[in-house]
């Protein structure tokens, strides 16, 4: 089979955080270093080595970055400060870019304009929409917050939520799908049966919820602020699009609901706030390089948690209008963080990764029951 | 220089370039204060120049002579000819002054920009006023370093006739060499070939040896050096001592020994190693209870030494020499490897330096050759137990050798210490020879087979059963006892933990400690790395800056043995030259005013 290969590809990447590849003399420290390395999925140098040659399609049909959660432990001990770990995430960038047919995710990924463009056009668009929408059809008074009269009443913002949320979903869906013919199907890799596909369905809510490969991963502190982030964010959202009437109840507290709301909050704001400073004062490796893309990321959640916790809290202070203020701001940051990031942007990950772990086990497992080995252990057994 | 001479300095410079390694602002100031000289005048070019404002300038100044300084002078002479041939004025006047031509482009640019445009101002070709001023020679040589190559520069000189100080800082000379078991390719006992040379250093007449002693001093210039040495005590008369080692018997004191890097021990009073020179005993003052207590207690070698050799009470002095040249050869360290932690060096009994395995492997190290892993033994004296070589100890089943260690990393040394692959190679032969049921890996980056008989000697090892596996190694570490080293095998494809008793470590070279010290009391540069920098990488690699001065050796630059040596050789044939001719040549640096003047008035007396 001829190998097409992309002598600008390297450059391409550049686009995406990469830059600093070709110092790379491919002496596999990274490979030996990470401690999820293993066959048959052998990273960072391969894949460094596929972007050093040019080869696109064996890039685009790669899970490795996938496997990557970044504790940055290879570019520590690159012997030639070429940054394998932040290379690995700017794989992953690209390669989102690749699972979007709508093209938007490559456009937000190479041009921040075109990205804050985007979230503010979107975010004027839902103020505007839905300012117009509480005079027109909603309860037209910005003075009730809550109940039947309330100027953004639960109910129709409910079928705004769903059609918004299944719209994104198909989206994240078709990349989905994509995904999964780029790295599964074609030729050079092996055919996995229908049953194992089964068998091991429950490796995506797995690593979905515990993300227990970060946890091995180096430190626990990364893994357990990703996890914190991940689950206060799923928590707001379940609660957003199936309780948003007991959200909005007020002003007496009802701590069925709101208890986690609050737990939730707190969590978001604070991981998020840490990850801000973090990546601001560069304290860790995988902090030193931030992509435009990774601030977008970081800012819209706490604005968008902070406003929401304004809203509610202006609301039990006795003043509805300024929550209904609040509320329309809040919603402004987050429509567009949704639309934006969830197909588009780094928040496709959330689907991505867990995905890419279930196929890479199917993966290795039909290697090695082509080569007539018992499947490898899923986890890398390390001393430390 | 004609006294007559109006001269006008142009610096010239294209405005939209930068401005280079000179200090441009600088040296135009600085030429406006030199003799005869009416304007100095910094030109930033954006358009071709104008030669009918030239002329104008030059009449305005009634300059007679023009010197156009810069990076490319000679791009601005036509219009400057033109302007000053304009009205009558002789277009020979028109003097460049190039830098980039001079050599004013790297270190001390601007110090030589100024004797380029000096000599321009002066009328004297800088060929001419930079040639070196030979003088007269003395005839004797100082070799620093007592390692292959000074031994080889020191037998050369002397060899020739000529009177050669050679000064050690160890209390045996040999260097590395004499601690390795085998040299590459050829693998020949090192020993067989080193001992020789260094008896007939001992022995020679015309080579004054200095053990344990150190330059403090250098003044001076090249073919009349006066040289201060601090000789340490040895503390036991060289002549008398017949190495009998009655004295060693009997003194209490065990610390580890620096010839056996430390996986041997020794007394107090030692000789570095049996074929030590000169073949005597030191007293190492640091540990010596006698000395330590002012001679309150032990003594004990004393009393015995039927030869009465020993004097504890010997003081160190400061000699002072004077010599026409100084060979530096004073070779290298090797890198530390405690400095990767993830390597286990030093956390894990059977990670060794590629030092150690040298001396554990070589015949007169402390098991006699015998490969074997440490066992744990307990020390009577410190009432603690120890991990230690015995003759006896347990086979390795499994030896891995790592390459690159602190070298090609920048992290650490960014440069390739060229000898490690091919003494990996040797290591590997090794293992196979005296444990040939032993599994032998070696983890490369990539196989620098450099030299004649090297990457015969490459192909012979795989032949030989070595697991040679490209790929750098990350990181070493124990499990119940077990090591296991985990690499990425790239061509193989596949990542690799496999469980090893023995990891040799192959550490890379670097400039010695003390380099950066020496370096000042020589006057000296270092380049990038901390080597000692060579006159020019091409056509003078043994010479330096400073006239009288050359280098020999690793301190230049990580070298192999046959490389220093024939560097030494090199360096001997340079020495011997100017004693042969009686003349030696000054170094370029300090082209100063008054030697610009003194050729200017040699030229115009011609």
């Amino acid at each position: 089979m001829a190998v097409r290969m992309n002598p600008g590809l390297v450059d391409d990447l550049a686009r995406y955080g990469a830059d600093d590849v070709t110092k790379c003399f491919q002496c596999g420290n990274c490979s030996a270093a990470c401690p999820f390395s293993q066959d048959p999925f052998i990273f960072p140098r391969k894949p460094m080595r596929y972007l050093q040659m040019g080869l696109e399609e064996r890039l685009r049909s790669s899970l490795e970055p996938w496997l990557c959660y970044y504790c940055g432990e290879c570019s520590v001990e690159c012997p030639r400060g070429a940054e394998p770990g932040e290379t690995m995430m700017s794989m992953r960038r690209w390669l989102t870019a690749q699972y979007d047919f709508t093209g938007l995710s490559r456009l937000f990924y190479r041009s921040w304009k075109a990205e804050l463009l985007a979230i503010l056009l979107v975010s004027l668009i839902t103020g505007a929409g839905f300012l117009t929408f509480g005079f027109l059809r909603g309860g037209g008074d910005l003075s009730v917050y809550d109940g039947p009269g309330a100027f953004l009443p639960a109910g129709a913002v409910h079928v705004f939520d769903w059609t918004m949320g299944g719209a994104l979903l198909a989206l994240l869906l078709v990349n989905c799908l994509r995904m999964w013919r780029f790295t599964m199907g074609g030729e050079r890799r092996p055919r996995v049966p229908a049953g194992a596909y089964l068998r091991h369905l429950l490796l995506l809510p797995w690593h979905f919820f515990t993300q227990k490969r970060y946890a091995e991963c180096g430190e626990k502190r990364p893994w357990a602020t990703h996890l914190v982030l991940m689950l206060s964010y799923v928590t707001i959202l379940v609660l957003v699009m199936f309780f948003l009437r007991d959200l909005q109840f007020g002003p007496e507290i009802r701590w069925s609901v709101h208890a986690l709301g609050y737990v939730a909050s707190i969590g978001l704001i604070t991981t998020a706030s840490l990850a801000i400073r973090g990546r601001l004062k560069k304290d860790a490796p995988y902090h030193k390089h931030s992509h435009e893309s990774d601030w977008a990321f970081l800012v819209l959640l706490v604005f968008v948690a902070s406003t929401g916790v304004v809203q509610h809290v202006l609301h039990r202070a006795g003043l509805p209008t300024a929550a209904n203020v609040a509320y329309l701001v809040h919603l402004m940051g987050v429509v567009p963080m949704l639309v934006v990031e969830v197909p588009f942007s780094k928040w496709s990950h959330l689907a991505y990764r867990p995905l890419a772990m279930y196929f890479a086990r199917l993966q290795a497992e039909a290697l090695a029951a082509r080569a007539g080995r018992p499947a490898p252990e899923p986890k890398p057994q390390l001393a430390t | 220089m004609s006294a007559r001479s109006r001269i006008g300095v142009f610096v010239c410079h294209p405005a939209d370039s930068d401005a280079g390694p000179v200090d441009l602002q600088a040296v135009t100031a600085w030429s406006a204060g030199l003799p005869g000289v009416l304007s100095a005048r910094l030109v930033l070019v954006k358009r071709p120049l104008d030669p009918l404002a030239l002329r104008e300038e030059i009449r305005r100044g009634g300059l007679t002579a023009i010197v156009i300084a810069g990076y490319r002078p000679g791009h601005y002479k036509p219009a400057f000819t033109r302007a000053l041939a304009a009205d009558g004025g002789d277009p020979d006047q028109v003097r460049l002054a190039s830098f980039r031509e001079h050599g004013a482009m790297a270190e001390h640019a601007l110090e030589r920009a100024k004797a380029v445009v000096a000599c321009a101002v002066h009328g004297v070709p800088f060929s001419l006023a930079a040639q070196p001023e030979s003088v007269p020679v003395n005839p004797a040589t100082l070799v620093i370093g007592g390692g292959v190559g000074g031994i080889q520069a020191a037998l050369e000189i002397a060899d020739a006739g000529h009177t050669v100080y050679l000064v050690e800082r160890q209390g045996t000379i040999g260097g590395h060499m004499a601690m390795f078991d085998k040299t590459f390719p050829t693998l020949d006992c090192a020993a067989c070939i080193l001992t020789p040379k260094m008896v007939s250093v001992g022995q020679h007449p015309n080579i004054e040896l200095m053990v344990l002693s150190e330059v403090q001093e250098v003044q001076g210039r090249a073919g009349d050096y006066r040289v201060k040495v601090l000789r340490h005590a040895t503390r036991v008369d060289a002549d008398t001592c017949v190495a009998c080692a009655d004295c060693a018997q009997f003194c209490p004191v065990v610390v580890p020994s620096e010839f056996d890097v430390g996986i041997a021990t020794r007394k107090a009073i030692y000789i570095p190693f049996p074929q030590a020179v000169p073949n005597a005993y030191l007293v190492d003052p640091e540990h010596c209870t006698w000395i330590l207590s002012d001679g309150k207690k032990c003594g004990a070698c004393v009393k015995k030494c039927a030869k009465e050799a020993i004097h504890l009470d010997a003081k160190d002095e400061v000699v002072e020499l004077q010599v026409g040249n100084i060979v530096v050869a004073t070779g290298y360290d090797t890198f530390d490897a405690r400095r990767i932690e993830r390597y286990g060096y030093g956390a894990h009994p059977n990670v060794l330096t590629a030092l150690e395995f040298e001396r554990l492997t070589n015949a007169s190290g402390p098991t006699g050759g015998k490969i074997v892993l440490k066992t744990l033994k307990h020390n009577k004296r410190t009432k603690s137990d120890e991990w230690v070589f015995e003759p006896d100890g347990p086979r390795p089943k499994a030896v891995a050798i790592l390459h690159c260690v602190g070298s090609r990393d920048q992290n650490h040394n960014a440069y390739c210490s060229r000898v490690c692959c091919m003494y990996s190679l040797k290591f590997a032969h090794l293992v196979r020879e005296k444990l040939p049921e032993a599994r032998c890996l070696e983890f490369y980056i990539d196989m620098r087979a450099f030299g004649k008989g090297y990457e015969e000697f490459f192909e012979r090892i795989q032949e030989e059963g070595v697991f040679v596996v490209r790929g750098r190694s990350a990181k070493v570490t124990e499990r119940d006892g077990q090591l296991y080293l985990r690499g990425e095998d790239i061509l193989a494809d596949r990542v690799v933990e496999t469980p090893v008793d023995m990891v040799l470590l192959s550490v890379g070279l670097q400039p010695t400690a003390d380099a950066d010290r020496l370096a000042g009391i020589l006057g000296i540069d270092r380049a990038e790395g901390g080597w000692f920098n060579e006159l020019d990488s091409n056509t003078e690699p043994t010479s330096t800056e400073r006239g009288g001065i050359f280098v020999a050796g690793a301190c230049q630059g990580p070298k192999d043995i046959p490389d220093t040596v024939a560097q030494a050789s090199a360096v001997a044939a340079q020495v011997l030259q100017t004693i042969v001719s009686g003349r030696a040549h000054q170094g370029r640096r300090h082209l100063t005013l008054e030697d610009i003047e003194k050729s200017a008035r040699a030229l115009a007396a011609q």
